[in-house]
């Protein structure tokens, strides 16, 4: 095996490679930059975006996307908190959001896979469905620290040697999730289908029920994600969530996850959201106005994408998710 | 022998009809000329971008960073206003910052040749992130009183609002030139196979460049509307608006997939969505319904062709199979 030319290849080499640098610039502009406290503000920045853009990965390989986890996310953030302060238990507070999430998934992927519709249209509407729903379950309230479970609130408190536990289950679900598209078969259909879906389905590949169970995965991983947004800010309320998705779109994105679909991996994904994250913090550090950020955050998108265009060699069309 | 045949658009069409009874009857407010002025200011910006956005989703492009843009020429008013320059100076401002800021998309898009789904949502971050560095978080709200007075103010002698002028020019000259001239059926050649069209030697970067240069100009006239209708320029104008533009040219009967669309089709989806915004507002339903209105509406607009098409080649399947029986009985 031949280790350091496998890593020279990796897509994710960009980005891991891009994070080492802005955060070592940072510290040798700023020099009280790297230390624990910054390390801290990443992690627990980036859990829940990291969670999401793990889950939204499963989708975009598929050369699908999922729109609908903004909305997701804060209803099953809601959801633990409003249960468990009805009286629910944790467990069941928590099955609730996962079932949430996992409803979702099952519906846009029964729409997208079986009666064929296009994911980013399905999405868009159960991103204004679900979150019609959420805001008139919660009718204005607003979810309190009291209200939050024990478990997550301390979850979202405490650290483990000096990591948040919320960047723990994040880096726990990467690793399942990171061996999972990597050796088992069945996920490695997902590439196969974003390659090029009429040639996987002609392979013998089951797509629909793939694309099917990819969607349910995604939203069973976003109502996990609600507990980690309900821990990181011990409230929720009915604005939640809202505008999330795009975020975590572009995490993947800067991850070298492609549009075009077939290419990415979760940790790619994960990457991304740390650079994400790691670039605003240096912004705060170098004393740039923070009005800066948002601009710079689209440039490094933009940037990541023309580098992951010029690294792929084959010359393609291009459509609205990319390649053909 | 020619029969009215039910399409998608003049579905949407006799909705419109249906939401604007259905509002007449559920509230008696609802037909007032003070109402429908709201309706008609409150759709306006929308409309306007939903035009642009229908060229290029049927010529299989999309662009996520309206609402950004729109921003961005708001934004570039107030900067330019707050500089001394003249207002008047400040609007042109206005619509050139939304013209390069969609030139730049299509530069991304159609030399580069990067997805728009993605460079879109990274301009949507970007414009939105030269908003802020414009203004920084102070809005410019002292803007000159004649021009706020044409933002608020009817067309004297009607119930009509201003903006119902630059909404009607543009929506006609946009039908025009979609439904009227080889431009436009450039545009549909394009979204149903790129690569043909490049063939028939149509010029298929350059007309998607001017398609996204139009999504910006149109974003820049939304934004002076915006602009004048808020009396403000502020960084955080319009968020989420490309959500519900999208929304409604999908529902206006634009095929995702390009190729498919009516820009009446287009114009009725925005007029219904607003209207049945305003009556449910009127009967005091919980504006939450409105999202999973506008959701369902979106997820019937995708699944009606499905099942339209499915009918249809079971009614051809059954025609078929009886013909073939005539002809084995007339053989007998």
């Amino acid at each position: 095996m031949n280790l350091p030319g496998q890593l020279m290849r990796a897509r994710e080499l960009p980005v891991f490679a891009a994070l080492v640098i802005v955060m070592g610039l940072t510290s040798v502009a700023v020099p009280h930059f790297f230390s624990a406290k910054v390390a801290v503000d990443l992690f627990l920045g980036v859990s829940v975006i990291a969670l999401l853009a793990i889950a939204q990965t499963f989708v975009i390989v598929m050369r699908h996307i999922d729109l609908s986890v903004g909305s997701t996310v804060g209803f099953a953030a809601f959801l633990i908190g409003d249960s468990y302060s009805k009286g629910f238990g944790l467990e069941v507070s928590m099955l609730l959001a996962i079932g949430l999430g996992v409803t979702v998934g099952a519906v846009n992927g029964f729409l997208v896979a079986y009666l064929k519709l296009p994911s980013l249209v399905v999405t868009l509407a159960s991103l204004y469905i679900v979150r019609g729903i959420f805001n008139e379950f919660a009718s204005g309230e607003t979810i309190i620290e009291s209200e939050v479970p024990p478990v997550v609130n301390w979850l979202g408190l405490n650290r483990l040697f000096g990591v948040p536990y919320l960047f723990i289950i994040g880096l726990v679900v990467l690793l399942i999730a990171g061996l999972v598209m990597k050796r088992v078969k069945a996920a490695r259909d997902l590439y196969a289908i974003g390659s090029n879906p009429a040639a996987a389905e002609l392979a013998g590949i089951p797509v629909a029920r793939r694309v099917l169970f990819a969607f349910m995965s995604t939203g069973a991983l976003t109502g996990l994600a609600g507990a980690l947004l309900l821990g990181r800010f011990n409230s929720a309320n009915p604005n939640s969530g809202l505008g999330l998705e795009l975020l975590v779109v572009a995490a993947c994105v800067v991850g070298g996850v492609t549009i075009a679909g077939g290419a990415g991996s979760v940790f790619g994904a994960f990457f991304g959201a740390l650079l994400l994250q790691g670039i605003t913090l240096s912004i705060g550090a170098l004393g740039i106005p923070q009005f800066w950020q948002q601009a710079v955050n689209g440039s490094l998108i933009i940037g990541a994408i023309a580098l992951d265009r010029y690294l792929s060699t084959r010359v393609k069309t291009t459509t609205i998710m990319g390649s053909k | 022998m020619s029969r009215f045949h039910l399409t998608w658009d003049k579905g949407v069409g006799l909705f419109l009809v249906f939401t604007i009874l259905l509002g007449t009857f559920s509230s008696e407010y609802f037909a007032t000329t003070s109402n429908l002025t709201f309706i008609i200011r409150d759709v306006a910006e929308i409309a306007i971008i939903a035009l642009a956005m229908a060229y290029l989703i049927i010529a299989g492009e999309i662009d996520l960073s309206v609402a950004s843009m729109l921003s961005l020429s708001s934004a570039t008013i107030g900067f330019l206003y707050r500089a001394e320059i003249p207002f008047e100076m400040a609007l042109i401002g206005g619509l050139v910052a939304g013209l390069l800021a969609g030139l730049f998309n299509g530069f991304l898009v159609t030399v580069l040749g990067l997805p728009s789904l993605a460079v879109t949502i990274a301009t949507l971050a970007l414009y939105r992130g030269m908003c802020w560095i414009l203004l920084g978080n102070k809005p410019v709200n002292q803007l000159p009183q004649e021009w706020v007075n044409l933002g608020y103010s009817q067309i004297p002698g009607t119930f009509l609002p201003w903006t119902v002028i630059p909404v009607v020019i543009l929506s006609a000259a946009a039908w025009f030139i979609l439904h009227g001239t080889r431009f436009g059926r450039w545009v549909f050649a394009i979204g149903v196979n790129a690569q043909a069209a490049e063939f028939s030697g149509i010029p298929v970067k350059r007309v998607k460049l001017a398609l996204f240069g139009f999504t910006g100009l149109m974003s820049g006239v939304a934004g002076v509307i915006y602009t004048l209708r808020f009396a403000s320029a502020s960084p955080d104008g319009a968020v989420g608006y490309e959500l519900g533009v999208i929304a409604a040219v999908l529902f206006g009967g634009v095929s995702i997939a390009g190729g498919i669309g009516t820009l009446w089709g287009v114009i009725a989806a925005v007029l219904s969505l607003g209207v049945i915004r305003s009556a449910l507002q009127l009967i005091d339903f919980s504006a939450n319904a409105l999202l999973v209105v506008s959701g369902s509406l979106l997820l019937i607009s995708v699944i009606a062709p499905q099942v339209t098409d499915y009918v249809r080649s079971q009614r051809i399947k059954a025609s078929t199979t009886k013909r073939i029986k005539t002809k084995e009985g007339v053989q007998q």
